[in-house]
């Protein structure tokens, strides 16, 4: 499938992406084109590559060929000190939250502003309190990572995301672990965020619930290609295979449920009929 | 013939090792400018886990090796009439070789299974690569202050394990056994060359072996698999290379510093 033809409003352009680990081609000529200013949502069965093209975008991983652009620099071919720059420009949500655990929350939140600034403690201070204030965890400034729940710990790690206020957040899998309640503000938050501020957005998620709340857009991969991708309210109802198994959580279709192994019965030590 | 296949695997995959630890040596010394220039703060944490809290380990054995060294000589030198030499010798012992190869040997289990089990948790639980996306350079921030820490830290400790050590022959010579205090000592001061003794064995054998514990101990928690397995692997391994690597150099600069 095709991308959309790129234009100066596409904040990330992958062409032609082909990436093979341990034998197995994850990414096959993947072309794709990330909107500036929007919420964009990459979706896909688990083991197609979606965290894997997050650490492309990021530089933390380098396809065997084609190209990774990020506001118009090819990530693969940028050197230490420039893709530093560009991370500094770049919000990261780990699946694990990846909290510092020798610092308190506020200390994790602020870790960014003590390493690439030299405001005064004050301002610091204010800032981080306006970032946990948004994901509802002021009040746990001084606890330890250790004494937080995986919800707190992901919402922290989103504070800690978008304390630089990033051209680009981008979130692996954010909605895992969350209570209805905090999962409704962190889609407000992403929203706001998008909206007040014009930080695109790219998420890894399996939510589509969620996903239609917050999305623009949504890529569904598979085999190392786009399978399908548009308005996520309609994606479901395009009419692929891809798209209706799923997300109509069908065993059967394109996407193998089963991890290839050999014949069921023989390995369970039956005759095979007609033996 | 399959035995020495193992064997070419075993020579191979060590070789391999020894390379990869060399290259991650310059990287670790090409990040050092920069950890200091902007992470200083953390070495002089790393300083104090790695040192200020070693030091309790180390005063008690060098207090107790000390004791048991005092105590063995002046039973021995007693056969030839020669207890008036056991503070010599318990100074020249200690400062030549037990303070430097003990306190080594105790830092490397002490700090340097810390260092490793710390680094290989930090990158099993993505921390490290939360640091590379927030454009902190791990070298910089994670393995050059561990580094520095443990070359700065290992000969202070040597010279407090040093201290206790001669402190402990005292106690057992001359209140114990009754060794005349001022023999002990003018025999000691009169014997002990500061050069010969003190400097190539306090400091630069220290020195050099606080490079390499540290250089392990950082190697193997930066390079350990991201699973329980495998920074159990490289906690051991920590200790064990460090032994070996340590008697190792201890016996090359010997014999290049006599």
């Amino acid at each position: 499938m095709n991308a959309a033809a790129p234009s100066d409003d596409t904040l990330i352009r992958i062409r032609g992406l082909t990436t093979v680990l341990s034998g197995k081609k994850v990414f096959d000529a993947l072309d794709m084109d990330i909107p500036r200013g929007k919420v964009t949502a990459i979706m896909g069965p688990s083991g197609t590559g979606k965290t894997t093209l997050l650490k492309h975008i990021t530089g933390q991983m380098r396809g065997d060929a084609g190209q990774v652009q990020v506001d118009g620099k090819n990530v693969p071919e940028l050197g230490r000190e420039a893709l530093y720059a560009l991370r500094e420009k770049i919000g990261y949500l780990f699946q694990n939250s990846a909290l510092l655990t020798d610092f308190d929350v506020f200390e994790n939140v602020a870790f960014p502003l003590r390493q690439h600034t030299s405001l005064p403690e004050v301002l610091i201070r204010n800032i981080v309190l306006t970032k946990l204030q948004a994901v509802g965890l002021r009040g746990a400034a001084q606890l330890a990572p250790s004494e937080l729940s995986g919800g707190m710990a992901r919402r922290v790690a989103l504070a800690r995301a978008i304390v630089f206020d990033p051209m680009l957040i981008l979130y692996d899998e954010p909605f895992v672990g969350l209570d209805p309640i905090a999962l409704n503000q962190v889609l407000k938050l992403i929203r706001t965020l998008n909206q007040t501020l014009g930080i695109t957005s790219v998420l890894v998620a399996h939510e589509l619930d969620a996903i239609k709340q917050v999305a623009d857009r949504v890529f569904l991969i598979a085999n190392g290609k786009v399978v399908a991708q548009g308005d996520p309210k309609t994606i479901a109802g395009d009419g692929s295979p891809w798209t209706r198994q799923f997300f109509g959580g069908e065993a059967d279709g394109p996407v193998p449920f089963q991890y290839p192994a050999s014949d069921y019965a023989e390995a369970l030590g039956f005759p095979r009929s007609g033996a | 013939m399959n035995a020495r296949i193992e064997r070419d695997n075993i020579v191979t995959q060590s070789l391999g090792q020894i390379g990869a630890c060399g290259l991650f040596l310059l990287q670790i010394l090409a990040a050092t400018p920069r950890s200091l220039r902007r992470h200083v703060r953390e070495t002089v944490r790393q300083l104090w886990f790695v040192g200020a809290m070693s030091l309790t380990i180390i005063m008690v054995c060098g207090l107790f090796v000390g004791m048991v060294l005092a105590l063995q000589l002046y039973h021995v030198l007693s056969i030839f009439g020669g207890t008036a030499a056991t503070g010599t010798v318990v100074a020249i012992s200690i400062y030549r070789e037990l303070g430097p190869v003990i306190t080594a040997l105790l830092f490397a289990g002490r700090a340097g299974t810390a260092i490793t089990a710390e680094i290989g948790l930090m990158r099993a639980t993505d921390q490290i690569a939360a640091m590379e996306l927030m454009a902190v350079d791990p070298l910089a921030y994670v393995a050059a202050p561990r580094f520095l820490a443990g070359l700065i830290a290992l000969p202070l400790l040597c010279c407090v394990f040093s201290a206790l050590g001669i402190f402990g022959g005292h106690l057992v010579g001359v209140t114990w056994l009754g060794i005349d205090n001022g023999t002990f000592w003018s025999n000691m001061t009169a014997t002990v060359d500061v050069w010969q003794d003190i400097i190539s064995g306090v400091v630069w054998k220290s020195l050099a072996f606080g490079a390499v514990v540290a250089l392990i101990a950082v190697f193997q928690g930066y390079t350990a698999p991201p699973t329980s397995e495998g920074v159990a692997y490289a906690t051991t391994r920590t200790v064990v290379a460090s032994s070996i690597a340590i008697l190792a150099l201890d016996f090359v600069l010997t014999a290049f510093l006599m």
